[in-house]
């Protein structure tokens, strides 16, 4: 062993170099997040179970239709996840809230795609196919799609679903946010048009996030004062306001960084610091060879 | 039997003088219908007081139940056709709901802030089209009768909350989906209907009507009997 006490503390040295750089080039990531994007404000006060927007969605997007459309019976005995044949789910929460009468108060939730505005799956898909648009859509493109599955590893709300069934032609399944809708001139997401009670609120996220806020201000006693996507992962284009804490509801609490910063810091750490891996095989083929040349010496030695 | 007889006879007899007298349409009805296709200029600014505020300045300006010239409405609008269109609009008792609630106010919470305005201004006159990015805050017609009337009907208890407590669902024309030859046997034409009702079909085979099992609470004698039935008394299998 040839590698001398000295020559290690060098290459520690070298290496630990490297990594006091990263602050530095971590400071480079960049939000890549559209300006003025669209958005989708659910007041949970105001939703009222009747799962017409899972109706609604399987019709606009062509999915199967829901199981019991019309029939709210028993679909909420079970907590459901948007699926590879349904975007988006709305469930059922017993918080121990009760009516006038006593009753137990239900808060229904619907779930799908949040269309974060830096987007985990987004920075996880190696070929690009999943992107942030200008409108604040999510888009997935199949024809690029290699069937890796990373964004469903990466999304933070566990939303993409694989079409496993389909052996020839599997797809990546999650929300569209309805953009041939919403692209259009005053088009809006199949959800959002259907429903009763304007539980979903379509429009700029801005101007969302100005109407939820004042909701939060002007009914203190009604709402919990957090609107849920305002932040969380760097902020979503679809927003939650409730009377009920959201990890009660089962929308995970997040930080508000987004995912990618922080996955993206490192790996761009490591590409712009390429030089170090490189500079270790040098160091590793330098031991070698010299031990190499002391075995032949002493094989030489053996020899004589 | 004779009874019947009698009954299709008349029915055969009544039909050419159905078809030529001219249909009778209920006048309430024909002018709710032709009150629903108006859409009044939109209210941009209304005046934002309190309920209790505005039920006082309603009862200030002396108007009351007596004042309801519109008993009936349907509600209904081509605000709300234009983006969807699902099920039937839902009749309305106007002046029934002014007796129940006896509170103008509960569905007349604002008013316009154009003090020439009428004071109980139609829903449809500051609740139009969802979604304007003008006025953010102000929901659409739509989801403002929903938000009344289940809220109300909740609060008091009264009154449907469901879908289906209120509207019709539009059925579509079976005429068009409908596939059978003429003369179509009793077997053809339940298959034609299993072809889109296979919900209702599976539903159906769990029922009594099917099963021929379960309590028979309005047969004298048997309330209680369970077994009585197809595969225990009765050997049918129809
Ligand atoms: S919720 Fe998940 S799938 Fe949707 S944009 Fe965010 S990371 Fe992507
Ligand atoms: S935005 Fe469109 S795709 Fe997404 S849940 Fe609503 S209807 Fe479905
Ligand atoms: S359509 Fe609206 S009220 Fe009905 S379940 Fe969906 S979000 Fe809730």
């Amino acid at each position: 062993m040839k590698l001398t006490r000295r020559h290690f503390f060098k290459f520690m040295g070298a290496a630990g170099a490297s990594v006091a750089a990263l602050p530095s080039s971590a400071s480079a990531w960049e939000s890549k997040a559209p300006p003025d994007p669209y958005g989708c404000l659910v007041d949970l006060t105001r939703c009222v179970g009747c799962r017409k927007c899972e109706e609604a969605c399987s019709e606009v997007n062509g999915l199967p239709t829901p199981e019991r459309p019309n029939c709210q019976c028993t679909i909420f005995e079970k907590k459901r996840r948007p699926d590879e044949k349904a975007f988006t789910v709305v469930n059922r929460y017993f918080t121990g809230k009760l009516d006038a009468f006593d009753n137990p108060l239900p808060t229904f939730v619907k779930v799908q795609c949040m269309h974060c505005q830096d987007p985990a799956c987004v920075s996880a898909c190696i070929v690009g196919a999943l992107t942030k648009d200008e409108t604040g859509t999510v888009r997935y493109d199949v024809s690029k799609c290699i069937g890796c599955r990373y964004c469903m590893v990466a999304c933070p709300f566990e939303i993409p679903a694989y079409e496993y069934h389909d052996p020839i032609t599997p797809r990546v399944m999650k929300c569209t946010f309805c953009y041939d809708r919403i692209s259009k001139d005053g088009g809006i997401p199949g959800c959002a048009t259907i429903c009763p009670t304007e539980a979903l609120t379509f429009g700029k996220r801005e101007t969302l996030l100005k109407v939820a806020n004042k909701k939060l201000k002007d009914n203190p006693g009604k709402y919990i004062q957090h609107v849920y996507g305002e932040r969380e992962v760097g902020g979503t284009s679809w927003l939650y306001i409730s009377a009920i804490p959201f990890d009660r509801l089962n929308l995970p609490v997040l930080p508000d960084t987004p995912s990618p910063k922080l996955s993206e810091t490192i790996q761009h750490s490591l590409f712009s610091y390429l030089w170090s891996p490189l500079a270790l095989f040098g160091v590793l083929g330098a031991v070698m060879s010299k031990s190499n040349k002391t075995a032949e010496k002493q094989q030489n030695k053996g020899g004589a | 039997m004779i009874k019947r007889i009698i009954f299709l006879v008349t029915c055969l007899i009544l039909t050419p003088v159905l078809c030529v007298a001219e249909v009778w349409k209920a006048p309430d009805q024909e002018r709710a219908k032709e009150r629903a296709k108006e859409v009044v200029p939109f209210v941009t600014e209304y005046k934002n007081d309190d309920q209790i505020t505005r039920r006082i300045s309603l009862m200030d300006t002396g108007i009351s139940i007596q004042d309801v010239t519109d008993t009936y409405f349907l509600l209904d609008s081509p605000i709300i056709k234009k983006r969807e269109d699902h099920y039937e609009p839902v009749r309305f008792s106007h002046k029934r709901h002014a007796n129940l609630t006896n509170d103008c106010s509960k569905c007349h919470h604002y008013r316009p802030k154009d003090d020439t305005a009428l004071e109980t201004t139609r829903c449809s006159a500051c609740h139009q089209d969802s979604f304007n990015p003008d006025h953010p805050e102000r929901i659409g017609l739509k989801a403002a009768y929903h938000q009344q009337c289940m809220a109300c009907h909740q609060e008091q208890a009264k009154g449907p909350v469901d879908c289906k407590g209120c509207h019709l669902q539009n059925v579509p024309d079976h005429k068009e989906l409908v596939n059978l030859p003429d003369n179509a046997d009793p077997f053809q034409v339940t298959a034609e209907c299993l072809r889109c009702h296979d919900t209702q079909a599976e539903d159906m085979l769990t029922t009594a009507h099917w099963l021929w099992k379960g309590p028979s609470p309005y047969t004298t004698g048997h309330r209680k009997d369970i077994m009585h039935g197809k595969g225990t008394t009765a050997l049918n299998n129809y």
